[in-house]
Formats: structure tokens, sequence, C-alpha cells
């Protein structure tokens, strides 16, 4: 019973061509030991130095936006601070191509504004997303924000196909985000 | 001024910034857990040595074979001080290197150094080593 309750996810996620999947709280520690099994899978099946970069860097800036911006936290001190953030990602294989999908709940309130970034970015073509990478990159953060704003424009620009994006409305004042990135 | 030299982890690049020599050199790869404790002490001495009066001609080598976005805004605050220091009239020059096929280092260099007019930039193909 155990074994066909679980073999049936792995089948699923078989089927979808799904290499590695994660859900849980997520870490920057998670993101570290992820990404190097993620770059040993690659380098081991031969794939040239700058694609394995190029997932790898989109996989960075998909995780660390569940860390910093998922509505689903666990934060404490031990001996030194931990982020604990609830989402999942998943990477496999589409068509010949890597797929990175990230999701993670966020708040009601923060849709409107991130959904508006989004269409805007995945509007774009591959030359307007260097300009606006570009313009970013001398901008000064915004307020309340962490690290840099150009995360999601980096997701883009290193992606091969714009970016494909989903809300879901949940309850408490929470909505499920979904961020997909084809490299 | 004494060298700033900080060996590469899993997450941060090599850093060794021989003052004396003028001679600043990043290497290796750049996504730090928290980016302003990293890069705080290395704006901290790099401020403190182009505040110093006269000296070597500097020299920066940018030899990152990969940068997460909150570094890229690190990097961008580092060229920003070497161009205000140029357009005072301190000799700096800033070498970009990429391995070959690396289109994406490549355009990146290309963006930094839209900004630089003082600062002699060169882009540097290098050979891949076969690593990511």
């Amino acid at each position: 019973m155990l074994a066909q309750q679980y073999v049936g996810i792995k089948r699923d996620l078989d089927e979808k061509g799904i290499i590695f999947s994660f859900s849980g709280y997520l870490s920057e520690g998670i993101l570290y030991s992820l990404g190097e099994a993620l770059r040993e899978k690659m380098t081991l099946e031969d794939t040239d130095g700058p694609t394995v970069r190029r997932v790898f860097a989109v996989f960075v800036e998909q995780m660390q936006n569940i860390i910093r911006y998922s509505a689903e936290k666990v934060t404490g001190a031990r001996e030194k601070p931990v982020e604990l953030s609830a989402g999942m990602v998943t990477i496999g294989m589409e068509g010949g191509k890597v797929f990175i999908v990230c999701g993670n709940t966020v708040y009601n309130a923060d849709v409107p504004r991130l959904r508006e970034r989004l269409e805007y970015l995945k509007g774009l073509d591959k030359d307007a997303i260097k300009t606006y990478y570009r313009e970013q990159l001398r901008e000064t953060p915004e307020e309340g924000a962490r690290g840099a704003n150009i995360g999601l424009i980096e997701i883009a620009r290193r992606a091969s196909e714009p970016i494909e994006y989903d809300f879901l409305e949940m309850d408490e004042g929470k909505s499920f985000f979904c961020l997909k990135a084809r490299i | 001024m004494e060298s700033l030299k900080l060996p590469a982890t899993g997450r941060t690049p090599e850093v060794d910034f021989d003052f004396a020599q003028g001679v600043l050199r990043l290497s290796g790869e750049s996504y730090p857990d928290d980016v302003a404790t990293f890069f705080g002490p290395i704006f901290a001495a790099l401020r403190a040595f182009l505040a110093e009066a006269g000296g070597h001609p500097i020299r920066f080598d940018m030899e990152l074979l990969y940068f997460n976005s909150s570094s890229a805004k690190a990097l961008m605050n580092i060229f920003q001080m070497l161009e205000t220091a140029a357009s005072d009239g301190r000799s700096i020059s800033v070498t970009w290197c990429y391995e070959e096929n690396d289109d994406s280092m490549q355009e990146l260099g290309e963006d930094f150094s839209e900004d630089l007019h003082h600062v002699a930039f060169t882009l540097k193909q290098i050979p891949a080593d076969g690593a990511s």
C-alpha cells in the first residue's frame, strides 16, 4: 500500500519529465544543495557549460524569490538567523528543453503589482529585456525589497521562451503563485 | 593599505585586492545568501583605497563565471566607484573575462561597460575549462 501510494506520485512526476522536485520549507542551504545536484546531473549528461550556467542562474533567482517573498514563512535564530519559506520547485525536461517551475503563496495584496510586472516582462522581446535589465541595474532598490529587483528580469533574460505565470486565489487573503521558465 | 584577500567559498568568489600593487581581482562565482554581509567589507576597503591620494594605476580583473542578480547590483556599485575615481583622474582599467561560448556573460560585460567613460574597459574571451 505504501509503495503503491508513493510510486503513483513518482510515476506522475516521471511522466511529466520531472527530474527534481522539492516541496516544503526552502532555505538558502537547500538552494545550495539542490543547485549543486542540478549542476552535477547536467554536467554528467555532458550539457555544455554555458547552458548549465543558464539553467542554474534561473534556478537561483526562482529559489531566492520563494525564500524572500513566500507568504508562508518560519523565521528565528538559534546559532544564526534561519529563514524557512514554504514553496515548491520543479525542474524537468520538455520538448528537449529544461524547464523550472516555482510555486509559493503570496498575499493577495501583492498580486496586482506582481502580475503587472510579469505581464510587462512577458511582452518584451530579447532586446527589450536586455534594455530593461540595464535600466534596473542602475536603479536603487525599491522600499522593502531585499537584494535586487532584477531577479525576474534575469529569469526572463536567460529563458529561451517568454515566461509563463499563473495565480490561484486561496483562502485567508493568499494566492498560489506559479512561474515557469524554459531554458 | 593592507590587501583584502578572501578565499572562495561554495557561494562567494575569491577576492584578491592587492592595494599596494593596485591589482584587484574577483574570481569564481557569486550568489551569497546575504549580499550585504559579503560585499559590505569589500565596498568599505575599496572606498578607503580609492580615497587615498595619488597612488598606482588600478587594474581590476573581473573573472566571475557566474553571479546572481543581487550580486549584479553589488558589482554595479563597485564599477560606479571605479568610474568616479577614474573621472577624478585616476588611471583605471577593467578587464571583464568570459568563457568562450558564454554569451550571457559576454552580454553582461557589455551591460556593465555602458556607463564607463573614464575607465578603460576590455572584454576578454578565455578558454572554457569544461567545468561549470
